[in-house]
């Protein structure tokens, strides 16, 4: 009895007893009921449907953005109409056009959705986003009545805010859905990257699918075909939804690349409706098909780690450029070095922090130990040092250890031995040495080994020149013995 | 008798009053002529003309006084940071047969002595050598191809040499040119525009970056000597001509036989005391010529006297190939120790690179084929394919190509169809400007590929077209420059080696 009195009392302040109130609430829940069990209804399927459900549905994303606005204009002005009641008033309008705009937008989503055949869970997550959000924008309509008569100061707010968050999140997934994955954190700084723990899981095997295959794919393809839409039935986000094919059967046919659909639709002219990556996204490089068509041709194999007849220079990152500091104040004194003749300072770039490159060619044969040492102010600031030919011996590499930025370091057909080359492992910078023509051993070298962003050392001519690659091209670093990730 | 409104009869002047021109014109020649007017005007020209005596004759000057102009140069910086410092070009001028050497098409052999389809000529105007030719009738190559490398280029059969460097090329099927005939054709490759007058490439890279030394010039050039029985077209100082830029950016020729350079040795009983001597004096001359006149090249005058007297010492010490490992000669080849060979101009330029000399051009001419393809080809070929090999495989072992760009290139590739007669021992080619072949490697690029496609009949391009503008706006990158940013302003205009025309760099070419 008590507690039906109590539900009477609350009830009664709810809901005035006034037939229109009631009436609102009834049609609301007429409406929640087949928005939430629509899903189930008329089932996302993966299959492409009546072209005139395409047509409508890609205006989804023309008509999308037009509650994104009015719902994110609304706490606004709810907030500002605390201090001017008039627009408090527009808020309750601006909220009855965000549901109708929400309610054409949903329905022209999910024409798109099931017209165009796409299906996935990132499509259901949006699509289940968007259904919650309807429902949450209906819900602060019927409460906001209880707000403005102060009846129930709380429920309008909270629903408003929730609401908010069902509009981030469901937005966010229709980014991910447009854009890919990727596309916010592509180009965030490495810094950042490292500190959110972003992309930085290195290929899990060796083989050519894992290092070359898969990362075009995942470039080019994978924002239709993967996780999020599985466009025509297709997912080529992994080797076996790859070989499984979609709606019109396998898209590779192992040794046969003129026989595989995924090859036949990247090199089909740009211009025809079946053109692959679709939408006017840029084509893959000449170079992106030969390899997927030389991987096929020998077997589609998602182990092999090398193919005949592709080589695929695989350049590690390069380091990024470390600013040097602010040498201004050495300007001066670097511009009279420029005008005399001898030994020069001269800038990388337009852009000061790129550092300073040391120049002797000039003044090669006068140039040894001590002229270096004059040089220590300029230290932090140069990046590259040429004293190919001068006379400076194992005695500098005391200086060319403040040397701190240097990247590059020419001391080929100097008088070093390499006798002290350790003392450059400070340098951690250094990617380049070139000690040709000069008299360092092969056991002065070793300890370069150690310098792990050492990537090009030349020792041509020199003692400690490898025998082999005596003909060979190939850079002599490959054959210091290195072990760097 | 009426007199037309136009006549210039002083008797019977036309009055502007009386002409259909609109009030406001006749109110303002009204004002134009009054006395007031005069003197408001005359006072303001007197004004500008006491001015400028005050100023001085500095004020009339284009230029900017020598130190301040040298102080600007001496801090010449790329716009960002390069990956090659230097570079090298070797010209092949004459036109290769990109059909013979690089661009592969085994599909042609069936061909054979078929007219060339008049749907891949097109409307094409051809030259005046083939245009009335009856019939254009395909040549396939002569030569068969193989492939090299890991990529698995495809190269001729002539170039063995270039085929075991594949790997370390970026080949450019794709690259095309505006002009059809020799000098246009070089113009545009050198200078960005067919008619002469422009800086060329070597300039610019001169004016935009400045020298890395002091005893040698920023820019210089190697002609390899004749071979009379090539088809040799002429190659003239225009081509390393600095055009409107000071004459101290042009290019600085070493002869291919004799001494490097003309008069450079001092003659008997003039030491080096008695050559600066006189140098002083004359620069003093000079001096005092631009204190009057401040003519710039003036200035530029001094400067390469001051740069002829260092390379009194520099030029013979580059000169000087005794100190050269046998490993050298094992890789140039015999030739390499003749003056004036190809393979000679190869060491030379990497010498040049070594001694912080910026750009080196080495021009090998007699690749126009008109006729005896198969005659001239093997010749040419083995004239210059092992240099370009040996060049490209020195800078590598020696670390230089990390920081030096190589080019290979010509002015424009050859028809498909052959000119003249064709029959199974010899054909012709025509000029091709529409498709040829060329490449780079060094610092900055992107080696183990081949970029852009042509039709079966290697005549018409059909994917990654690169334009002459393309492949120089992609040579400055290379070199660190915006091809948009180095500019020079002349007769109004901001000139640039690319010129007005939309260029953009080859970003698929870059490492």
């Amino acid at each position: 009895m008590k507690i039906r009195q109590q539900v009477g009392v609350i009830s009664s302040k709810l809901l005035p007893a006034k037939r229109s109130t009631c009436l609102a609430w009834a049609a609301a829940l007429a409406l929640s009921i087949p928005l939430l069990l629509m899903p189930w209804i008329v089932r996302l399927d993966g299959h492409a449907h009546a072209d005139w459900q395409q047509f409508l549905g890609r205006f989804h994303p023309l008509a999308v953005h037009l509650p994104i606005g009015l719902l994110v204009l609304l706490p606004l002005l709810e907030m500002a109409g605390a201090h001017r009641p008039a627009l408090r008033e527009t808020a309750g309008f601006v909220l009855g056009l965000a549901f109708a705009s929400c309610l054409f937008a949903l329905t022209l989503g999910f024409l798109l959705a099931y017209g165009g055949g796409t299906a996935g869970a990132g499509v259901t997550l949006h699509l289940w986003g968007g259904i919650a959000l309807t429902i949450a924008v209906l819900l602060c309509m019927l409460a906001r009545p209880w707000w403005s008569s102060h009846n129930v100061p709380y429920a309008y707010p909270w629903l408003l805010t929730c609401m908010l968050l069902a509009l981030l999140w469901t937005a966010h997934q229709g980014g991910l859905l447009t854009h890919g994955n990727n596309y916010l954190t592509q180009y965030m700084p490495a810094g950042f990257k490292r500190w959110a723990g972003i992309g930085l899981e290195a290929p899990v095997t060796a083989s050519f699918y894992s290092r070359h295959i898969n990362p075009i794919l995942d470039a080019n393809c994978v924002g239709c075909h993967g996780a999020s839409q599985a466009k025509g039935g297709l997912r080529v986000d992994s080797y076996e939804s790859l070989m499984k094919g979609g709606h019109d059967g396998p898209v590779i046919a192992a040794g046969s690349p003129e026989k595989s659909l995924l090859l036949q639709r990247v090199t089909l002219p740009s211009d025809h409706k079946q053109f692959m990556p679709a939408e006017g996204k840029p084509p893959l490089r000449s170079e992106e098909i030969a390899w997927i068509k030389a991987w096929i041709q020998q077997g589609a194999s998602p182990t092999a780690t090398a193919l005949a007849g592709v080589a695929i220079r695989e350049d590690r990152p390069e380091l990024p450029l470390q600013p040097v500091g602010d040498y201004s104040a050495l300007m001066p004194e670097i511009r009279q070095m420029a005008l005399a003749p001898g030994p020069k300072l001269i800038q990388v770039s337009a852009k000061p922090e790129d550092g300073l490159v040391l120049f002797t060619v000039d003044a090669a044969s006068s140039f040894g130990d001590a002229q270096l040492a004059e040089f220590q102010k300029f230290a932090p600031y140069v990046v590259e040092a040429e004293l190919a030919r001068t006379a400076i011996t194992d005695a500098s590499f005391d200086t060319l250890r403040q040397f701190t930025h240097l990247r590059a370091l020419h001391l080929e057909e100097t008088h070093v031995t390499g006798n002290g080359l350790a003392k450059l492992a400070p340098l951690t910078q250094l990617s380049y040495l070139n000690l040709s023509g000069t008299q360092v051993t092969s056991a002065n070298v070793a300890p370069l080994s150690a310098m792990k962003n050492l990537s090009h050392v030349y020792l041509y001519n020199t003692p400690a020149q490898p025998a082999s690659s005596a003909q060979s091209t190939q850079p002599i670093a490959q054959s210091i013995a290195r072990n760097t990730p | 008798m009426k007199q037309h409104l136009l006549c210039t009869d002083t008797e019977c002047t036309p009055n502007v009053m009386d002409l259909a021109v609109p009030a406001s014109v006749k109110q303002e020649w009204a004002a134009l002529q009054t006395r007031r007017h005069f003197l408001g005007r005359s006072g303001k020209v007197l004004g500008w003309a006491a001015l400028s005596s005050l100023l001085g004759n500095r004020a009339l000057r284009g230029d900017v006084p020598m130190n301040a102009q040298q102080a600007a140069d001496a801090i010449k910086a790329p716009h960002f940071a390069p990956k090659a410092k230097r570079a090298i070009y070797l010209f092949m001028s004459g036109g290769p047969s990109q059909v013979d050497l690089w661009d592969y098409k085994p599909n042609l052999a069936a061909q054979y002595d078929k007219d060339i389809p008049d749907s891949v000529r097109g409307a094409q105007q051809l030259t005046g050598m083939t245009a009335n030719q009856a019939r254009f009738p395909v040549a396939p190559s002569h030569w068969s191809f193989k492939r090299y490398g890991e990529a698995g280029t495809w190269v001729s059969d002539l170039l063995p040499y270039s085929g075991r460097m594949a790997d370390d090329l970026a080949i450019i099927k794709s690259t095309n040119t505006e002009a059809i005939n020799h000098e246009p054709a070089i113009m545009l490759m050198n200078t960005g525009n067919m008619n002469a007058g422009k800086p060329c490439l070597g300039s610019w890279l001169a004016y935009g970056l400045g020298s890395m030394n002091d005893n040698l010039p920023t820019f210089m050039v190697l002609q390899t000597k004749l071979n009379t029985k090539e088809n040799n077209q002429p190659v003239s100082s225009r081509l390393w001509s600095s055009g409107f830029l000071s004459s101290q950016y042009a290019g600085v020729g070493l002869r291919s036989a004799g001494d490097p350079v003309l008069f450079l040795t001092d003659p008997d009983g003039v030491d080096r005391e008695v050559r600066r001597g006189m140098l002083d004096v004359v620069n003093e001359i000079n001096r005092q010529t631009y204190e009057e006149l401040g003519d710039p090249e003036t200035n530029s005058r001094i400067a390469q006297y001051e740069m002829a007297y260092r390379m009194q010492t520099s030029v013979p010490e580059l000169a000087d190939l005794s100190k050269e490992p046998k490993s050298t000669w094992d890789l140039y080849g015999p030739e390499a120790k003749e003056p004036g060979t190809f393979a000679y101009n190869c060491l030379m330029a990497r010498r040049l690179a070594e001694r912080g000399v910026r750009f080196t051009q080495v021009y090998k001419r007699g690749w126009d084929m008109h006729d005896n393809v198969m005659g001239i080809m093997p010749i040419i070929c083995g004239e210059t394919d092992r240099g370009c090999y040996a060049l490209v495989t020195d800078l590598k072992q020696r670390g230089m190509l990390d920081d030096t760009l190589v080019v290979w290139a010509g002015e424009f590739g050859r028809t498909v169809y052959s000119q003249g007669g064709l029959s199974k021992d010899n054909y012709g080619r025509d000029h091709h400007p529409r498709c040829y072949t060329t490449w780079l490697t060094g610092g900055g690029v992107r080696t183990g590929i081949t970029y852009g496609e042509t039709d079966d009949y290697s005549y018409n391009v059909v994917k990654d077209p690169v334009t002459v503008r393309d492949f120089n706006a992609t040579i400055l990158h290379c070199l660190g420059i915006d091809h948009n940013k180095l500019t020079y302003k002349f007769q109004g205009l901001d000139q640039k080696l690319t010129g007005p025309f939309p260029a953009s760099v080859v970003k698929d070419l870059l490492a």
